[in-house]
C-alpha cells in the first residue's frame, strides 16, 4: 500500500509523459449520488458528495490516503452495513431507487453491484466452486448451464486458457495475479450491472497489473465500472471519468483528459502533478 | 518522505560513549550466556523426567503386552485376563463424548466469533467456557454424578459419555472461536459482496477456511478425554465384566489402570502398565494426526 502511495507521489510528469485516455463523451449516469454524507461513528468521512457514474464507462477515483474514496465505493454496495456505527445519509440513486434506504434488500443489491477487493480473496475451494459460489446464491442452474457460466466468466476474465485443465484444483494454489482475475471472474459470473474495484492491482506485479487493466478496458463494454486507485497512471489509462477526493470532499470530477491535463481546481493540479499527497 | 528521515541531522541525546558501549556489550554478552545456560538446563531437566517416564512405561508395558490383552476381558487375579472390555469401553465413551461435545462446542464457538462480538452475553459465555476449560476434571465428574447418576440410581456408561462431552465442549469452543477469528476480514467481505447471507458466509466460506484448525482442536480434545480418569470414576464407574450397554456401568482404560495399579496382585499391576502404554500410544497417534492435519493446511 505504501509503495503505491509513494509511486504516485514520486511521479512528477503526469501530464507530459503519461498516456491519457483520449476524451470520450461522458454518457448517461447508471448511478447518481446526491448530497451524500457518511459517518464513522461521530467522524464525518464524506461531505456532501455529488457524483454520477456514467453507464458502461469507467469512473476512476483518486486522492491521498484517507480522503474517502474507498469509503464511497463501499457505500455503493452497502458494505458499511456490516459494521454498526457506520451510516450514510443522502441519496444514491439507481433506477430511481435510493439504494442506501434501509429497506433495500442487500443480497439482491450486491448481486447487481459486484466488488473486487485490494488483495485477492479466493475462497478455500476449487477454482470452479469459487465461481459457482456467487452464482448459486442467486440462480438455480443445471450442471450444464453452470459449466457454461463458469467458462463464460473465466473467459471474460482472461483466465480460461490458464485454468481450463485444472478447474477442480484449489484456487489457493494460483498466483496472485491469477487469483485476482479469478475474483473478477467470480464477480462477473453473478452478472452484475456495476463492478466496484477497490485498488484491484495494488497487491499485484506490473505484468498482472497490465492484464487486469486490459481486462477493465474489455469489461466496460458490458459493465459500469468504478475503480479506486492510488496509481495516477492507472487512473489515466483506465478511466473515462476521474473524480478527485481530498479530506472527505470531492474536489473535482471530469473527463480523464481534462483532470490530468487541465484541472480546474488548484488542489487537483497539485495532486496530479505530484506536488502533494 | 522516508529519505528525509534518513538524512535528517544529529540524533537527539548525549554523544556516544565508546568505552561505555564496549563494557555494555560485554555485560550483555555475559547476561546472554547465563540466560542461555538456565534455559538449556531447564529443558534438559524436563527431558530427563519425560525420558525416564517413557522408558519405564515402555519397559514395563511391553513386558506384559500379548494378544490376550486385546482378546480377553478383565478377569480375577491369577486367571490371565486382558483389557478388552476397558479398551472397548474407552472407545465407546470417547467416541460418544466427542460426537456430542463437538457440535455443541462448534456452535458456541461460532456464536462467540460471529454473532457475539462486543456483546455482554458473549463475554459472559466466553468467560464461563474458559473457566470450564481449566476446571479440575473431578469437579465435572461430580457435577455429572449429581445430574445423571444420583437421580437415576446407578452408574452408567451414558453418564461417562456426558462427563467427557462436558470436557470436550470448552476445548472445541476455544479453538473454533480462535480459528474463525483468524479468517481475514477481506475473505468475509468478499463472500458478503457476492450477496451471501451471513450464515452462508460462515458455513460455506469460514468453516472451510478454518477447517484444519478446528479439526486439530477436536483431535486434541479427543486426546485429552481419552486419558481422563476422574470424571469417569463418578459416572461410568468401571466394570470388570464385558459390557457394551450404556445403561450399565462401563469399563475404561484410565479407570482400569487406576484400579489395577493400586492392587496387590502382580498380574493386575502388569496389566495397568500395558493399559498405560496403550493410552500413551493412542494419544501420541492422535497428536501426530493433529499435527499432520495442521501442517497440511498451512
Amino acid at each position: 500500500m505504501n509503495t503505491t502511495a509513494s509511486d504516485s507521489m514520486t511521479s512528477p510528469a503526469t501530464h507530459g509523459g503519461v498516456q491519457v485516455r483520449s476524451s470520450s463523451e461522458i454518457g448517461e449516469p447508471r448511478i447518481e449520488i446526491r448530497g451524500l454524507d457518511f459517518y464513522y461513528g461521530a467522524h464525518k468521512a464524506l461531505k456532501q458528495i455529488n457524483l454520477k457514474f456514467p453507464d458502461k464507462q469507467v469512473t476512476g477515483m483518486i486522492g491521498p490516503s484517507g480522503c474517502g474514496k474507498s469509503t464511497l465505493l463501499r457505500i455503493l454496495n452497502r458494505m458499511y452495513d456490516l459494521y454498526p456505527g457506520q451510516r450514510a445519509e443522502g441519496q444514491v440513486l439507481m433506477d430511481g431507487q435510493n439504494i442506501i434506504d434501509p429497506k433495500v434488500d442487500l443480497n439482491s443489491l450486491r448481486a447487481r453491484i459486484g466488488m473486487v477487493f485490494q488483495k485477492p480473496t479466493p475462497f478455500p475451494m476449487s477454482i470452479y466452486d469459487n465461481i459457482a459460489f456467487g452464482v448459486k446464491l442467486h440462480e438455480k442452474l443445471s450442471k450444464a448451464a453452470m459449466d457454461e457460466r463458469v467458462e463464460w466468466s473465466l473467459t471474460r476474465a482472461a483466465l480460461w486458457g490458464e485454468v481450463k485443465d485444472r478447474l477442480n484444483s484449489s484456487a489457493m494454489g494460483m498466483s496472485g495475479g491469477q487469483q485476482q482475475r479469478l475474483c473478477i471472474a467470480r464477480t462477473i459470473a453473478v452478472r452484475p450491472e456495476v463492478i466496484l474495484l477497490d485498488e484491484p492491482t495494488s497487491a499485484l506485479d506490473p505484468i498482472s497489473t497490465l492484464k487486469v487493466e486490459e481486462l477493465i478496458d474489455e469489461l466496460k463494454h458490458d459493465f459500469t465500472i468504478a475503480i479506486v486507485t492510488h496509481n495516477m497512471q492507472q487512473a489515466a489509462r483506465c478511466a473515462d471519468q476521474v473524480a478527485f477526493f481530498y479530506l472527505g470532499e470531492m474536489v473535482e470530477v471530469g473527463p480523464a483528459e481534462q483532470i490530468f491535463t487541465a484541472p480546474k481546481e488548484k488542489r487537483t493540479e497539485e495532486y496530479v502533478t505530484g506536488r502533494f499527497g | 518522505m522516508s529519505a528525509s528521515v534518513m538524512t535528517s541531522g544529529s540524533v537527539p541525546g548525549p554523544a556516544k560513549d565508546v568505552a561505555g558501549s564496549v563494557s555494555l556489550g560485554r555485560r550483555r554478552h555475559r547476561t546472554n550466556t547465563i540466560v542461555k545456560a538456565l534455559c538449556v538446563g531447564a529443558t534438559a531437566l524436563g527431558l530427563v523426567f519425560l525420558a525416564s517416564i517413557l522408558y519405564t512405561l515402555l519397559l514395563r508395558g511391553f513386558l506384559g503386552l500379548s494378544l490376550t490383552v486385546f482378546t480377553t476381558s478383565t478377569l480375577p487375579p491369577g486367571s490371565h485376563g486382558g483389557l478388552l472390555n476397558a479398551i472397548v469401553g474407552s472407545l465407546i465413551q470417547t467416541t460418544i463424548g466427542t460426537a456430542v461435545g463437538t457440535p455443541i462446542g462448534l456452535m458456541v464457538g461460532t456464536y462467540l466469533s460471529e454473532y457475539a462480538q462486543g456483546s455482554k452475553l458473549g463475554d459472559a459465555v466466553r468467560f464461563v467456557s474458559d473457566v470450564l476449560l481449566s476446571a479440575p476434571s473431578i469437579l465435572i465428574g461430580l457435577f455429572v454424578y449429581a445430574i445423571a447418576v444420583a437421580p437415576f440410581g446407578g452408574f452408567t456408561g451414558i453418564a461417562g459419555c456426558i462427563a467427557l462431552a462436558v470436557i470436550v465442549i470448552p476445548i472445541v469452543v476455544r479453538t473454533t472461536e480462535d480459528m474463525l477469528r483468524l479468517i481475514p476480514v477481506a475473505l468475509r467481505e468478499a463472500a458478503v459482496a457476492l450477496g451471501a447471507p451471513k450464515w452462508k458466509m460462515i458455513v460455506l466460506v469460514c468453516y472451510p477456511a478454518a477447517k484444519q484448525g478446528i479439526v486439530t482442536g477436536v483431535l486434541l480434545a479427543v486426546a485429552r478425554v481419552a486419558g481422563e480418569t476422574a470424571p469417569l470414576l463418578f459416572t461410568s464407574l468401571g466394570n470388570l465384566n464385558w459390557s457394551t450397554s450404556l445403561a450399565k456401568p462401563m469399563a475404561s482404560l484410565p479407570v482400569t489402570i487406576y484400579q489395577y495399579a493400586g492392587s496387590a496382585f502382580e498380574d493386575w499391576v502388569q496389566l495397568a502398565w500395558v493399559g498405560a502404554l496403550l493410552i500413551t500410544f493412542g494419544v501420541l497417534a492422535i497428536n501426530i494426526v493433529a499435527r499432520y492435519v495442521l501442517r497440511d493446511g498451512k
